[in-house]
């Protein structure tokens, strides 16, 4: 596969009304590491601190987002009625039942991702960032069209893994088929600290040691996830969950503000003999 | 006669096809049937992890397709079943490198020579979902007990209808706990939305996470929870009439379903 191009910035206005908003692709080559969970808490989070977010929904075919934030009955139309003009961009935002400045743009559900263009991906984030402080582009599993487009409009991207071997790998792997002068960020997904500590499951030490991202945060795992998956309403809304304070301390940190580097507390780093090794395997 | 050729599908990545196609292959070849595990997951193969046999990989599917190595050369034996192989993925090429008809081909050859051939299918409804299918006469669709997975093992099973595939059903990483407290899904709410028949229900475990990091399918250790479900599982693959641990019904979630299945 070839690497993707950068996107190309855009000309710079004479007196620009608005700043363009920051275009973020949340990514991780693997599926179920909680991309879309990712996506769309991260965008709560965002808004809740007043920030305009639109969400798109990369997963044409496959699309999930609507439903983890409640919103699938209010879905009239998507990314590629938008594209091929049969709806304008505005009546295709889906406003958020909770947060004012938060909305989705959903993808198609009976189309294909080979219906999408890479050029008329890119015009419609362009024409979204002109509107919005943050696009956060959810990704498709694999790294396919469905990826490639996804990427494509962005100039960021966050990788989310859990800690497993196989989720690293797969990141890994997403990581080299970014563009080079990226610096992609991490979310770790998923821990378990009981587990770390009995050896069991890796450590975010030894997820670093193999991906080498800047992390920007770490997400335990609880149940309550996948409760509030369920209902459609984003954990991050939840003031006591951890889960949530995690994804409010990502957006925060996203929004520029000084939060300490994310700590999971575990007496001792993980030991997978196996950790290293399994990369040499190409 | 030929061997079963089945895909493990699931349209949502992360709910346990992989793990699926490895333990089950374990348990088929426990029985003594002869087993090759296909990784279709060009660019992103894992089950070679799983199996913890990246290390022995010389040769891919892709290499095998190109005729640039004889087929027996790629296969990988495992060492702890004689009777199971892997054909591992290629890792750095992408998946329009085989084309329908050549996985179709590959995977009848493949079914020449042994009992099954369960081919471990890519997330995703593209390209690699499509070669993955190609080679396959029959479908497991694995799923998890939540709304998106649902959602796209719906998308999933259609799509082997229209191809007139028979499927079975896998519900993985039930937590008879939150069953019970109407806080998780049901199998019989999965059931009723997906209108398929259930092969096998596994609880959530912590262990697959561990066994998985150390390639070393579960099913080998008699003292694994889930290794005599997986061997169940196997069993009901081959005809015999088993009956699926029971767990309670809760139904309240169902009604969330009525909306999208309709239209």
């Amino acid at each position: 596969m070839q690497a993707i191009e950068p996107t190309p910035e855009p000309a710079p206005l004479e007196q620009p009304a608005a700043p363009l908003g920051r275009a973020i692709v949340i990514t991780s080559g693997k599926g179920g590491v909680g991309k879309t969970t990712t996506t769309a808490n991260v965008g709560a989070a965002l808004a809740a601190l007043g920030k305009r977010v639109v969400l798109v929904d990369a997963d044409v075919g496959l699309r999930n987002l609507d439903i983890v934030l409640g919103l699938e009955n209010r879905v009239k139309f998507h990314v590629l009625d938008v594209i091929e003009k049969k709806a304008e961009l505005d009546d295709a935002l889906v406003r958020d039942k909770n947060l004012e400045t938060l909305y989705l743009l959903a993808a198609a559900q009976t189309r294909e991702k080979e219906d999408v263009e890479t050029g008329a991906m890119i015009a419609l984030v362009e024409a979204l960032r002109a509107r919005f402080e943050y696009v956060l582009i959810d990704c498709p599993a694999g790294i396919e069209t469905g990826f490639r487009n996804a990427v494509a409009g962005a100039s960021h991207a966050i990788v989310v893994c859990t800690p497993e071997v196989s989720a690293v790998r797969d990141a890994d792997r997403v990581v080299g088929l970014l563009p080079n002068d990226w610096k992609p960020e991490l979310v770790v997904n998923r821990l378990r600290p009981a587990l770390v500590r009995k050896g069991k499951m890796l450590s975010v030490e030894d997820v670093d040691a193999i991906l080498r991202l800047p992390l920007l945060g770490v997400i335990p795992d609880e149940p309550d996830i996948i409760i509030a998956t369920n209902k459609g309403r984003p954990i991050a809304l939840e003031e006591h969950s951890p889960v949530g304070a995690a994804y409010r301390q990502i957006a925060a940190r996203l929004a520029g503000a000084d939060v300490p580097a994310p700590t999971v507390k575990v007496a001792e780093p993980g030991f997978f003999a196996k950790v290293g090794a399994f990369f040499g395997g190409r | 006669m030929a061997g079963r050729r089945i895909v493990i599908t699931s349209g949502k990545g992360g709910v346990g096809k992989t793990t699926t196609t490895a333990n089950l292959g374990a348990a088929l070849a426990k029985r003594g049937r002869k087993v090759v595990l296909v990784d279709t997951d060009i660019g992103l193969r894992n089950l070679d992890l799983v199996l913890g046999v990246e290390k022995r990989i010389v040769f891919d599917l892709v290499e095998v397709v190109e005729g640039r190595c004889q087929l027996r050369q790629a296969l990988i034996r495992d060492k702890r079943f004689p009777s199971l192989h892997l054909l591992p993925a290629a890792q750095t090429r992408d998946k329009t490198s085989v084309s329908e008809a050549q996985m179709d081909a590959l995977i009848g050859e493949l079914a020449a020579e042994a009992d099954f051939v369960l081919i471990d299918c890519p997330a995703g409804i593209e390209h690699g979902f499509r070669n993955a299918v190609a080679g396959a006469r029959e479908g497991i669709v694995v799923t998890t007990p939540e709304v998106s997975a649902i959602r796209d093992a719906d998308r999933v099973v259609g799509k082997l209808k229209e191809r007139s595939l028979p499927h079975s059903l896998i519900v993985n990483r039930i937590r008879p706990e939150m069953v019970a407290s109407g806080e998780m899904m049901s199998v019989d709410d999965v059931r009723d939305v997906l209108r398929t028949e259930v092969l096998g229900i596994i609880p959530d475990d912590e262990e697959v996470i561990d066994t998985t990091n150390r390639g070393e399918p579960l099913v080998l250790d008699p003292n694994q929870r889930l290794a005599p479900i997986y061997l169940k599982i196997a069993r009901r693959l081959e005809g015999e009439k088993i009956p699926l641990t029971r767990l309670e019904s809760q139904t309240f979630l169902t009604k969330l379903f009525t909306i999208w299945k309709a239209g």
